[in-house]
């Protein structure tokens, strides 16, 4: 379980006279519970990714507090870290070294003996159907060869909680199935806590239960798609989140 | 932590060697720097003691002078004749010896007690000739001394009131400081080995991990910075003195390339030189790799942190020229200097000369210090750097 109390996060850009400020997350709460895939939706610009970097403990947030099955992240990064596998925007791989090479190494960061690691790594290629490119080097994968190495090495560890940022970023439509059928096996066959973050509202649709719609840093609603669209008077759950996601802007703005 | 630190290491070694193109070049050139160096040097001194040993003068007119024939010829020198147009030849280094012209009145003029005019015909912008030039200076200079000696000894005065004092050279320089001259090159070159060896590797590990995007992931392990730095470093540093074992080890064999038997005689690098230049460049090593990475992990591509790095090669390159402009010759604070001191004192392991346990201290001490400051830096600058 992963709750989030009261984040908030700023940047500044630029230097000098031409420095302002951006307010990335603004007193955010929320929890995602086991056995759920909590849907994080939000448009580009959001900060999702920034929320998710403070939850994963790679950003000091300037208030609040992140906990990991209880555990301050703030205070215990790296056993916090030990119960979440992170599929990060960034997922670059190392392409001198095989699919199999590139779990292991981060399996044997995560304190697993190489045999460990490479069972893991066996039985996640099941899962993930993957298991042809274990011994390949990386270099040249496709999208989708890469979204799985990199998620396969997200969870050689086994984690109990899980967050996907824009995992399906790039993946055609085959690959999107198999990784929602992948997801949703963690969460019934597992009982894992699942966080999957993106700004496609068809992603959310079909595999969230949860869904927390994020809007300028700030919590704009909460619930499921259902509830979300009885909330807002639509059925259909593109303008249900066009309203919650740019609703204020649209009236507020100078246009 | 030491185990996370292992884990990196061994994974980044096998990046490394994996990289087999860029290692073959970095291996080969670092192996080839040694025996190549020696054979150019090599040829250089073989040509100037070729020229040395040639005793061969080349005179217009010598049929003019069968006085200054016969006294050449007894100093056992062979007389060739100039050639059709030797000033231009001389102009156009096609000639390599200085030309003594002789007139046609030389004999009569000898004879009479004239003190005829020759001609030495040379051009300073011929390098080749111009060294010859000194050679034949001396021998028509002894042949005027011989000349007058006869000429005093006929009116019975003694040859000795000519010469008012006599003048005695005594060469200070050892067999290997003479050697050192042309043997200075050496140390550079094992130097840029050593540094072009850690280049690629710290360039890949902290700027590369960052443009592939694989930073940011690797941070989400639990596992501290600092950790995944010594990794990093223990793995570049291991490839860095690898060039330098090889490009040391390189000069071994490299001796049965020289052609000049002076300079093999000269050019003292035994298993002895060797381990105490490794003693000198490993540390060096260390540290380079370590500044490579601080300056490459603020940098977003492998292209922008070369770039940046260029600054520093070129430092290191520059570094050494100071103990060869320098007339001061060296001064107590080149062995504070990480690059000048190991140039310094690999050059004073080839001439010869001992060196005293705290100068080998105070660079080994210079390297630590500037490999824990890069570290640190590294580790702390990790997180932002991922982010960015």
């Amino acid at each position: 379980m992963i709750e989030v109390r009261g984040i908030a996060r700023r940047f500044v850009q630029g230097h000098g006279r031409s420095a302002r400020t951006v307010q990335a997350v603004d007193g955010l709460s929320w929890v995602a519970a086991d056995g759920a895939i909590s849907g994080l939706l939000g448009p580009n610009g959001a900060g999702k990714t920034t929320l998710l970097r403070i939850v994963a403990g790679l950003l000091a947030a300037d208030a609040g507090q992140v906990l990991v099955d209880g555990i301050d992240v703030a205070t215990q990064r790296q056993r916090a870290l030990a119960r979440i596998g992170v599929l990060s925007d960034a997922r670059g791989l190392y392409p001198r070294l095989t699919a199999l090479e590139n779990i292991v190494y981060y399996g044997q960061l995560h304190g697993l003996s190489r045999a460990a690691a490479e069972a893991r790594a066996a039985g996640l290629a099941r899962t993930l159907q993957m298991e042809p490119l274990l011994p390949r080097r990386t270099e040249g994968f496709s999208q989708g060869e890469r979204m799985k190495t990199a998620l396969a090495r997200a969870l050689v560890h086994d984690p109990h909680n899980i967050i996907l940022d824009e995992p399906t970023n790039g993946l055609d439509v085959p690959a999107t199935r198999a990784l929602r059928e992948a997801l949703r096996r963690l969460r019934d066959e597992q009982g894992k806590c699942i966080v999957f973050s993106t700004h496609l509202m068809q992603e959310v649709q079909r595999l969230c239960d949860p869904v927390l719609v994020m809007a300028r840093g700030r919590a704009v609603a909460a619930g499921t798609v259902a509830e979300l669209c009885a909330q807002t008077g639509h059925d259909d759950f593109e303008r249900c989140f066009v309203q919650l996601a740019f609703g204020d802007a649209v009236e507020e703005g100078p246009r | 932590m030491i185990g996370a630190a292992w884990t990196v290491l061994c994974k980044e070694l096998r990046d490394a060697l994996r990289d087999r193109r860029t290692l073959l070049t970095i291996v080969l050139s670092s192996v080839a720097v040694g025996p190549l160096v020696l054979v150019l040097l090599s040829t250089l001194v073989a040509g100037i003691e070729q020229q040395a040993e040639s005793r061969e003068i080349v005179v217009a007119g010598i049929e003019h002078a069968p006085t200054l024939r016969n006294y050449l010829e007894r100093q056992t020198y062979s007389i060739r004749p100039a050639p059709g147009q030797f000033e231009q030849r001389l102009q156009d280094k096609r000639l390599g010896e200085p030309v003594l012209v002789i007139a046609e009145g030389f004999e009569a003029e000898l004879a009479r007690g004239e003190a005829p005019r020759v001609e030495l015909v040379l051009s300073s912008a011929n390098p080749r000739a111009q060294a010859g030039a000194s050679r034949l200076a001396r021998l028509l200079q002894g042949f005027a001394q011989e000349q007058a000696t006869l000429r005093l000894a006929w009116r019975g005065v003694s040859p000795a009131t000519l010469q008012a004092i006599e003048v005695d050279e005594r060469d200070l320089a050892s067999p290997a400081a003479r050697a050192a001259q042309w043997t200075a090159l050496v140390p550079f070159f094992v130097l840029m080995a050593v540094l072009y060896g850690a280049l690629h590797a710290a360039l890949d590990t902290t700027a590369g991990e960052r443009e592939r995007g694989s930073l940011e992931p690797l941070l989400l392990n639990p596992v501290s910075p600092l950790a995944l730095v010594l990794g990093k470093w223990g793995a570049v540093a291991a490839v860095a003195m690898l060039i330098a074992l090889l490009s040391c080890a390189s000069f071994l064999p490299g001796q049965w390339l020289l052609r000049s038997e002076t300079l093999a005689a000269m050019f003292r690098f035994g298993v002895g030189e060797g381990a105490m230049f490794l003693a000198l460049l490993l540390p060096l090593a260390a540290a380079l790799s370590a500044l490579l990475m601080a300056i490459a992990i603020r940098c977003r591509s492998v292209k922008e942190a070369q770039a940046n790095a260029t600054v520093l090669v070129l430092a290191v390159s520059l570094l050494p020229l100071l103990t060869l402009f320098n007339q001061e010759g060296e001064a107590p604070w080149h062995l504070g200097v990480p690059a000048l001191a190991q140039i310094t004192l690999m050059g004073r392991v080839l001439k010869g000369e001992p060196i005293a346990a705290w100068e080998l201290a105070l660079p080994l001490m210079v390297s630590t210090v500037l490999a824990a400051l890069c570290l640190a830096f590294v580790a702390r600058s990790l997180r932002t750097a991922a982010l960015k």
